[in-house]
């Protein structure tokens, strides 16, 4: 039995050696494992694997963070961006509130959630959250195996 | 052999998390905090729609909100729902179930919701996004290295 090299590399190169029968099933599973390619077969018989190609130092990294910068950021990110680089000035102006951020305003704030809810009964799909008073303690153990930091 | 490949429509960015100087903020491993956050439309039983940042949690069963959240699903008060344990870090908690309807990654759909009064106010996500449901109608990719999540809505 020969087995190209590059095959080992290349998860579709050594399911089709399998197609022609030049190595066993156990064999393939085997350098599937060798090369770091996470495999699950079902009660059906199918194998499932997973990869990724990768195109190593494609552009080097001050283009990358040019070609990164021109990528269309998706809505929901955007308003998290948003959130997140006005975070200060939200603190300074709603802190205790909850609020309520639409094309990247504040357009509704309120200490109670059905207050909030009644301002903005106008908007459609407006994003809300609350601005807690106290600074945020990055410790997630309070629910559901969220690692603590 | 017929080999099937199964690609990801969505990328979601995990968000890196700075202080209010923008510098980034470390765990205790000394290594910066990304979070994979994702943002939810939850359809009010009014019709009306509102968006929240939920954190997705492999660790979390079933999707859950902060207790003050219960005018959103139509609720005069928290703990009308059905009654569940659940177990934090250290503790094993009452929480109450609900079904919401809810647009996540392009589809809507109906997910079970857990109310839960002990956790803590964070201005960057209100709960957590859990399994039940979310699993069955997506397929997820992880790609920590680079802070990215991937997901099909055809798995």
């Amino acid at each position: 039995m020969t087995i190209n090299i590059s095959n080992t590399q290349n998860p579709q190169g050594i399911i089709s050696s399998v197609s022609i029968g030049s190595i066993s099933p156990e064999d393939v599973l085997d350098l599937l494992g060798k090369g770091g390619i996470e495999y699950y077969i079902t009660v059906e018989g199918d194998l499932m694997f997973k990869y990724w190609q990768i195109y190593e130092n494609f552009v080097p990294k001050e283009q990358a963070a040019i070609l990164r910068t021109g990528q269309p950021v998706p809505e929901q990110v955007d308003r998290l961006e948003w959130l997140s680089n006005n975070l200060d000035n939200i603190r300074r102006d709603h802190s205790g509130h909850w609020i309520a951020i639409l094309n990247n305003e504040v357009v509704a704030s309120a200490v109670t959630l059905p207050d909030l809810l009644t301002q903005i009964a106008k908007y459609d799909n407006p994003f809300i959250t609350f601005i807690p008073v106290e600074s945020v303690v990055w410790d997630f153990t309070f629910a559901y195996g969220i690692q603590k930091f | 052999l017929l080999m099937v490949s199964k690609n990801f429509e969505q990328t979601i960015p995990f968000r890196e998390i700075r202080d209010s100087s923008g510098n980034p903020i470390f765990d205790v491993n000394g290594n910066p905090i990304w979070l994979p956050l994702v943002t939810v439309t939850i359809i009010a039983p009014i019709g009306s729609r509102i968006s929240l940042s939920l954190y997705f949690d492999t660790g979390a069963s079933v999707t859950t909100l902060r207790s003050e959240f219960y005018p959103l699903l139509g609720l005069r008060s928290w703990n009308e729902g059905v009654r569940r344990q659940t177990s934090t870090g250290s503790d094993t908690i009452d929480v109450y179930q609900y079904t919401i309807s809810m647009e996540v990654f392009g589809k809507t759909i109906e997910c079970p919701i857990y109310l839960n009064n002990r956790m803590p106010a964070h201005p960057f996500f209100s709960g957590l996004l859990g399994r039940e449901t979310i699993y069955k109608e997506f397929g997820f990719g992880f790609w920590e290295k680079i802070h990215e999540l991937y997901v099909t809505p055809n798995p």
